[in-house]
């Protein structure tokens, strides 16, 4: 019997071991997989923080570019810079041939010119001098640069000719590249050229979606809340809908999209391509999960707060709005953050609607064309350039902290706000 | 003189009954106390005298409950007017985490009591003395609440019921989650509370109910058994149920 029962108890133990150790097994796997997938990000995509330049004499004479001596600044806008920006280029090596001086052009940016031309605005005495200019440099280059780009492959299989490679080698030499940090990645719209594609599109893109999704799910998600908690009977009708609201957050977010564009696009008219409709589309995906939220932190204040409301005399809707709402406010605030978070990361249903087009602009308000950060990153993983596969895997690291922030921001005002119920 | 008298009153969860038949007769400005083992009906009969069961979805409240010759349970009966009149203090001390000043003001601020800063001050000031709290809190009406003991938040409590200055008092269990010294607190309390206050208290303890109470209702499976004057309850029962139950031999 005694014998039995110490049998019984080791056995009791041992259970309890296994379980600490297949649960610890769990996290441990856990944190590898995200370590990994972290580390490969960042791996691949730290090198799109930082943007190659040639640095190119360039000499600006005024008779080329069809300038007086002393040029208004409207000269200065309208004059022509692309013959000097291509004589600057076609300088690096004097003995080019046709086919080498193509090359030697391609080497650049096509925004090169552009460049020049902002140099001499910035500081107009330049006029009639050589000076050295900083220049973008081709999104080939800029890996070859990195050290991304293979070099041993025969020429026929590169982008990058065996000429472009000599002269940048000698510019190497010399010290004319240079790599600094790519403020253009957050600056700049998206674009077909690597180097000189950025998020500054989709990023406000996202932001505004955020912000029409806000507006609309927020309000309607808690007034709907508070009003199933509070004041709606209990009876088979709200079951119904609370059933209907459980299964809403369970929809796939691809059907929120095709409604988007059956009704936004179809029925409204509303413009396609923009974070107004995109917002809205978010909004009936982030609906359930506010409703949700705010419900359950609805349920989470004591009943006897409610009975001593009522108790004094308070009516129901001045029990739940001084006392029931705002002791649920921390819960729904997180609950609606985690919403617009998951909102932030949505593809499908913004692809749907159109987000997915090519935008090389920056969205002034909700009403202008935009994409968004994860369609950016879709858009940008489909590209063959080599360029883009580093753009991707930044873009991803801006999301990523982006959201890590959301959800921060989220536990501490759970943190800080919640009431503790003694 | 009669200040609540319930006649026939039957309370239904959905279709179990929980009280048979009450009829009982408050008097004014006196402690009555409800007796009674767990689960008999006692704690519903106190929630229909401010109409607390309307909140419960299933509960449904039959009969008449006069109160100033108004019959509560009639349709035109506001709840609202009602329950300013009627005050309740709950069994787990439930102050609403704000500081003490708002927990007490609330009241008067949502019945319009008070016109002025000075004069909400001063509802403050009285409730608190009255319900004998002032002393240890008056230096902190800024705090929250919930950061008392537990028999000062339960006086707390007792002190945001009479900020109204309701007619009458329901407690319902009120020191049953208290210590003893708490809870002698409470008792003389509502000693002094009696002089302007009709009060009724549900109570486990039969030695509270001596203490407390002039009269006294035994409750025993939703039927009340026995009601009168304390002093008879206890010394001389009519029923033997009353007379078993306060002996200890059931309950």
């Amino acid at each position: 019997m005694n014998k039995n029962k110490e049998k019984l108890l080791a056995k009791r133990y041992s259970s309890e071991k296994r379980f600490q150790f297949l649960g610890k097994s769990a996290i441990f796997m856990a944190l590898l997989f995200l370590a990994f997938f972290i580390f490969k990000i960042f791996s691949t995509g730290y090198t799109a923080f930082q943007k190659t330049w040639l640095i190119v004499p360039v000499n600006f004479d005024a008779e080329t570019m069809y300038l007086d001596a002393n040029p208004s600044k409207e000269d200065l806008e309208d004059a022509d810079y692309f013959e000097i920006s291509l004589q600057s280029m076609f300088n690096l090596d004097k003995n080019a041939n046709e086919k080498q001086q193509n090359e030697l052009k391609k080497m650049v940016s096509y925004f090169f010119e552009r460049e020049i031309k902002q140099e001499l605005i910035n500081d107009p005495s330049l006029l009639g001098k050589t000076k050295d200019v900083y220049i973008t440099a081709s999104d080939d280059l800029d890996q070859v640069f990195k050290g991304n780009y293979p070099r041993d492959l025969p020429e026929k299989q590169r982008r990058v000719t065996d000429y472009q490679l000599k002269i940048f080698d000698q510019l190497v030499e010399q010290g004319k590249v240079e790599s600094k940090f790519n403020l253009s990645f957050f600056t700049y719209p998206d674009s077909r050229e690597a180097e000189l594609a950025g998020i500054a599109s989709s990023f406000m893109g996202s932001i505004f979606s955020i912000l029409v999704c806000l507006a609309i799910a927020f309000p309607v998600a808690v007034l709907a809340a508070i009003y199933l908690e509070e004041f709606a009977p209990k009876n088979r009708f709200t079951d119904f809908i609370e059933v209907n609201i459980n299964n809403l957050a369970a929809v796939p977010s691809i059907v929120f999209g095709l409604l988007g564009l059956g009704i936004l696009l179809a029925v409204f008219q509303l413009p396609r391509s923009t974070p107004l409709v995109g917002g809205i589309t978010l909004s009936l995906m982030t609906l359930p999960t506010i409703i949700i939220a705010c419900r359950a932190s609805l349920k989470a204040v004591p009943p006897s707060i409610r009975e001593a409301a009522l108790a004094m005399g308070a009516s129901r809707m001045q029990t739940t709005m001084h006392h029931t709402v705002p002791l649920s406010m921390p819960g729904t605030l997180s609950g609606t953050i985690i919403g617009l978070a998951q909102a932030l990361g949505e593809t499908a249903p913004l692809i749907l609607i159109g987000m997915v087009a090519f935008v090389n602009t920056i969205p002034g308000s909700p009403m202008d064309p935009a994409a968004s950060l994860p369609v950016q990153i879709y858009i940008w993983a489909e590209s063959a350039e080599r360029g883009f596969v580093e753009k991707v895997s930044a873009c991803i690291m801006v999301l990523l902290g982006f959201l890590i922030v959301m959800n921060l921001f989220a536990q501490i005002i759970r943190h800080k706000f919640e009431k503790k119920w003694s | 003189m009669i200040k609540i008298s319930a006649k026939n009153v039957d309370v239904f969860y959905g279709k179990k009954q929980a009280l048979f038949n009450i009829n009982l007769e408050i008097e004014e400005n006196q402690v009555t106390a409800l007796i009674g083992p767990s689960g008999c009906g006692k704690s519903t009969f106190l929630r229909c005298l401010n109409r607390m069961n309307d909140v419960i979805d299933i509960c449904k409240v039959q009969g008449e409950i006069v109160i100033n010759d108004f019959n509560i349970n009639d349709k035109g009966c506001d709840v609202v007017r009602l329950r300013e009149k009627i005050g309740m203090v709950f069994q787990k001390p439930n102050p609403f985490p704000k500081t003490l000043y708002e927990n007490i003001s609330y009241g008067p601020t949502i019945h319009g009591m008070a016109q002025s800063k000075q004069e909400m001050d001063e509802i403050v000031e009285i409730s608190l003395k009255k319900a004998a709290l002032w002393e240890e809190v008056k230096d902190r009406l800024h705090e929250p609440g919930t950061g008392l003991s537990g028999g000062q938040q339960q006086r707390l409590c007792i002190a945001r019921a009479i900020s109204v200055q309701p007619e009458v008092i329901l407690m319902d269990e009120p020191c049953s989650a208290l210590d003893p010294i708490a809870t002698a607190q409470i008792e003389e309390l509502i000693d002094e509370l009696k002089k302007e206050h009709t009060i009724i208290i549900v109570t486990h303890s039969m030695a509270q109910a001596a203490r407390v109470s002039q009269n006294t209702g035994f409750f025993h499976l939703g039927e009340l058994i026995e009601h009168g004057s304390t002093d008879k309850i206890f010394k001389n029962p009519e029923n033997n149920k009353t007379q078993d139950y306060i002996t200890g031999r059931f309950g």
